[in-house]
């Protein structure tokens, strides 16, 4: 649970500063648009630590949206994150905080002491709940108050209480909407490493769900009577959370009257959920560096209508199309890129998004490699002030270097390294560089003519190597069946090292363990 | 850790007879030696008893009738001479060789093997060396370790060592042993050591049945190459790699297998064949044990600085390899070692110049430098899988020298010893290129020969094994407990041996190699 609280320190740590200019353009206000909630201010403190030029105007967006949440300690840090880039180098020159905005006194008082109220209240609920054992009005207080404090920003209780709920659930749909709030709650705090475990639990939840209520629909024509009762304790239960679709289309079955309609909502609903799952998995492949299966995991999604409430409150279409892309281009081969990507019909509702991307893909697929690392230059503060793609931009943005350069050489048997730097825009140096790199690493399959500066696949003679290889068998094949041959005889005339303490034991049983040894 | 192990034996405990003086040094007499010389003596307690100094007492009479021959008078009464009457007129080597060990009790049986006759003759020029071998051999064995007897002069040995008759010898090779030891040890305290080597050769060649057997004089030879540096001597008798135990030639403990091998590693070691070397210490460092003996240890330290210095990088250990060797292994220098190369050189010097005391104490100092010195050497090579031109100065920075000339030196002898493919210009520019292969036809009939040959033996050894006694108990045993139904038909009981061989007694063929 500690680990939920690793924000804290990054303000703190020296990030790169970015400064937007014609070559690296960047829209605040188109940026921030589509998202709603506490990840605005999120993704604009960001900003504000990342871009000084525009943290004055995103201090300002910051202000508009504070007022829509009930976290007033979010004050606090806007400006404390504004102030310290004051007083960093690149903070030079900008206007003071009380130039810009001003703080609502009043409107932090109220909203404290609102949040004191209600935060009593809950408690006292809880207390009264607790005291009187009831299970399911315990879990809905636990619930009730991790959402309170996941709203007023402290992630540290509100993740206990969500996990305190778990112990008073008592069906699936309960244990399924637990998951899924913590897992908000971890894409909120960017606690990557937290996530798979509560994925799979929401899976193992949503699937005997399914089979549940599967089966219960399928028995409620004949006995609608008997299947009354768990049906309607779930919906009793589910109808008040916010998957209250579930708890409904429930309810709608067990009274008997089994529509179409019901049916297929129920598999929408399962579906959203699923395509949730699959989005915080593949969010949380990216956040561990594993970039091949979040690559996977987003080209795979399901379309963004099923992310239902999740889009905008945590993440916009663009963003997955981004993380997916880049994801994709840095760890994916040329045919899967294609077969995943491209020939992607569902994904591309996400590129529809971020034009940019579109140009990217097509700039690749193309092999115009230094329009996809132009595109990348010029996008690169889109993607470094990013929340969860910002630590991983520089990594990517090498792989797909890399990339580039292994793809480019792929067609030639010999290149100038000046061709290739003009090609993807670097200097030769640079490229030698890169290319060594990765002729050592095993990528590509070639030597560097340093003097004349240009690379050479490498010509094997497949022939002679397996000549080579053959032999080389042959003689260790042979010395190993003579090692062997020794080791077995010594085994069967018990000439093995035995523990000086144990050998007069061991003596008397002689045979019997040598071949035992030999066995093992 | 440590004290688990059988202590590294510097010399290799023998089966001695507790009562002769030790020509071990002090150190073997710990914990294995002593315990195997507990466990493997003979000798009947009571004989052991009896007092030294009652020669003219009945002797125990042997146990079975293995001496009928012997002429009755003799039997009681115990003297040189007549021992002499009995070599010379027995005509079955087993029943003499059960004499010889039983007409006395111990002590009195040595002093009586190496006195002289009673006009103060010697005894062996009486005997002929052809005929009265195995008599020979037990007056010369038993000469060269009572003390205060005389020493059989040392051409005689020699003589003995090229002459004698090994069907004979092989009735009484516990004498044997004692022959070899013995004449180590004469040689030592004469300070000569290496006029022990030639009988030493003529007696192993003679002795065991062929070159690929293991007997007991192997690790004595080949600790004396070692001590007296002839490392050249051992070569012939290396060359055959040992795939043959045979216990009722000689009475082996797993210390002559491990010495042996070790000390077959420090000779070619010492004449840089770093492959057979390789193979040798790989040999003794994975030899089977229910534990680790410290000189297995050795041997592994050994074995990685040679594959070092042979590839410039470790491979991996045989999967039989006792698990607790490797990590015992890593808890030593030598692993931080193994883990720079080649890298790091400066890491590699701070390493050696810390531990230098430790690997001159171990005496692997030689190796280390050995492989310290070639480390530039590997790193060289992986340029050329990188370059196809590089310039001196290039290849300088990369390996980390920064003499050009240095470089060139190293540049030339690498293309001499044909480790590296390269030409070198007059402008100090390095162009590599691809080795050429060479395969001539006589080659691959060579290696398809000897592989089939390896197909034959390993069938003809499956058959000897799905034979053997122990193999078919084993499987009848599995069995018996698998079938609950009294007299199943034999032929799925035979199904079930092959299916059993193939899949458990067998599986060591699929562990090993073919990965």
């Amino acid at each position: 649970m500690a680990t939920m609280e690793v924000d804290e320190q990054q303000p703190s740590r020296r990030r790169p500063v970015f400064t937007i200019d014609d070559d690296h353009p960047f829209d605040l206000d188109a940026y921030i648009a589509p998202y709603t909630g506490r990840t605005v201010i999120d993704r604009l403190i960001a900003i504000i630590v990342h871009c000084p030029s525009i943290a004055p105007h995103a201090l300002t967006l910051a202000f508009q949206h504070l007022h829509r949440l009930r976290d007033p300690s979010l004050v606090n840090t806007v400006i404390g994150a504004y102030e310290n880039v004051l007083g960093t180098q690149e903070g030079k020159g900008l206007p003071p905080v009380a130039d810009v905005v001003s703080v609502d006194v009043e409107w932090v008082e109220e909203v404290t002491k609102r949040n004191v109220a209600e935060r009593t209240k809950l408690e006292v609920e809880l207390k009264t709940y607790t005291n009187n054992m009831i299970k399911e009005s315990i879990r809905m207080a636990h619930r009730d108050l991790g959402d309170f404090f996941r709203s007023t920003g402290e992630f540290g209780l509100a993740l206990k209480h969500y996990t305190k709920s778990r112990e008073f659930c008592s069906t699936s749909q309960h244990i399924l909407d637990m998951c899924m709030s913590v897992l908000e709650l971890a894409i909120e705090q960017r606690n990557y490493t937290h996530i798979p475990s509560y994925v799979y639990k929401a899976e193992g939840a949503l699937e005997s769900l399914t089979i549940g209520s599967a089966v219960a629909s399928a028995v409620a024509p004949s006995s609608a009577s008997t299947s009354q009762v768990p049906q309607g304790f779930t919906a009793a239960g589910a109808s008040t959370t916010s998957g209250g679709g579930i708890g409904a289309s429930s309810m709608a079955g067990s009274a008997g009257g089994l529509s179409q309609s019901s049916q297929s909502r129920k598999s929408t609903d399962r579906d959203h959920i699923q395509t949730k799952l699959e989005f915080v998995l593949a969010l949380s492949h990216l956040g561990t560096g594993a970039y091949d299966k979040a690559a996977t995991a987003f080209l795979k999604l399901g379309p963004p209508e099923q992310l239902g409430d999740w889009i905008g409150k945590l993440v916009a279409p663009s963003d997955i199309a981004i993380y997916g892309t880049l994801c994709a281009l840095a760890s994916l081969p040329r045919s899967s890129v294609k077969a995943q990507l491209v020939d992607n019909p569902i994904f591309a509702t996400y590129i529809e998004q971020e034009p940019y991307v579109r140009e990217l893909v097509q700039a690749y697929m193309a092999s115009d490699f230094k329009t996809v690392l132009d595109i990348l230059s010029r996008n690169s503060i889109r993607h470094n002030t990013d929340i969860h793609l910002s630590l991983h931009t520089p990594e990517l943005t090498k792989l797909i270097r890399h990339v580039s350069l292994v793809l480019y050489f792929m067609p030639f048997e010999t290149v100038r390294l000046e061709r290739m730097a003009e090609a993807l825009g670097w200097s030769v140096e640079e490229v030698e560089r890169e290319v060594v790199g990765l002729i050592q690493g095993g990528r590509i399959i070639g030597r560097v003519d340093s003097r004349g500066k240009v690379l050479v696949a490498k010509k094997t003679d497949h022939r002679a190597e397996l000549f080579a290889r053959a032999m080389k068998m042959a003689s260790e094949m042979e010395k190993t069946n003579r090692k062997l041959l020794l080791r077995m005889r010594l085994q069967q005339a018990d000439l093995v090292v035995k523990d000086p303490k144990t050998t007069r034991r061991e003596h008397d049983r002689g045979l019997e363990i040598a071949l035992g040894d030999s066995m093992v | 850790m440590s004290e688990s192990l059988p202590s590294p034996p510097e010399q290799p405990p023998r089966a001695m007879e507790p009562e002769e003086p030790s020509s071990t040094s002090p150190t073997a007499s710990t914990s294995a030696s002593v315990s195997i010389v507990a466990a493997e003596a003979t000798t009947p307690a009571a004989v052991v008893a009896l007092p030294p100094t009652a020669p003219g007492a009945p002797p125990p009479s042997p146990s079975t009738g293995a001496v009928p021959l012997m002429p009755v008078g003799i039997d009681n009464d115990i003297s040189l001479m007549n021992v002499i009457t009995a070599i010379t007129t027995a005509t079955s080597p087993p029943h003499l060789s059960q004499y010889l060990k039983n007409f006395a009790p111990k002590e009195v049986r040595e002093v009586v093997l190496a006195s002289m006759l009673p006009e103060g003759q010697d005894p062996l020029a009486i005997l002929d060396i052809q005929a009265n071998t195995l008599g020979i051999l037990y007056i010369l064995s038993a000469r060269l370790h009572v003390p205060s007897a005389p020493r059989p002069p040392l051409n005689y040995i020699e003589d003995f060592c090229s002459n004698f008759v090994a069907e004979q010898a092989r009735f009484a090779p516990d004498r044997v042993t004692l022959l070899a030891a013995g004449i180590v040890q004469a040689a030592e305290q004469e300070g000569n050591l290496r006029a022990a080597i030639l009988p030493m050769q003529a007696l192993l060649l003679r002795y065991s049945p062929s070159p690929s057997h293991l007997t007991t004089i192997h690790p004595i030879f080949a600790r004396i190459c070692v001590s007296s540096r002839a490392f050249t001597v051992a070569l012939p008798i290396l060359a055959h790699p040992i795939t043959t135990i045979d216990l009722a030639i000689s009475d082996l403990t797993y210390n002559d297998n491990l010495v042996y091998h070790y000390a077959g590693g420090m000779i070619y070691a010492a004449l840089r064949r770093w492959a057979e070397a390789e193979e040798y210490f790989e040999i003794c460092a994975c030899s089977p044990g229910a534990v680790p003996a410290a000189i297995q240890l050795e041997a592994l330290k050994k074995l990685v600085l040679v594959q070092l210095i042979r590839e410039g990088k470790t491979s991996p250990l045989p999967k039989y390899t006792h698990p607790n060797l490797s990590r015992l292994f890593k808890n030593t220098p030598y692993s931080a070692f193994v883990n720079a190369y080649p890298h790091h050189r400066s890491q590699l010097r701070t390493i050696v110049e810390a531990e230098g005391p430790l690997f001159s104490a171990e005496k692997t100092l030689g190796l280390i430098n050995e492989a310290l010195e070639r480390a530039p050497r590997w790193s060289i090579r992986k340029l050329t899988a990188t370059y196809l031109t590089l310039h001196l100065s290039d290849i300088g920075r990369a390996v980390g020298i920064e003499n050009e000339s240095h470089v060139r030196t190293l540049i030339f002898d690498m293309i001499q010893s044909s480790e590296i493919c390269a030409r070198l210009s007059a402008d100090g520019t390095v162009s590599f290129s691809d080795p050429p292969f060479q395969f001539g036809k006589a080659d691959v009939d060579k290696v398809l020969g000897s592989a089939q040959e390896q197909c034959t033996l390993l069938a003809r050894l499956e058959r000897e094994m799905a034979r053997s006694k122990e193999y078919l108990a084993k499987a009848v045993k599995g069995k018996d407990d698998n079938v609950s139904w009294p007299g199943a038909p034999t032929a799925p009981m035979e199904e079930d041996i092959s299916v059993d061989r193939v899949g458990s007694n067998f599986s060591w063929a699929e562990d090993v190699g073919f990965v």
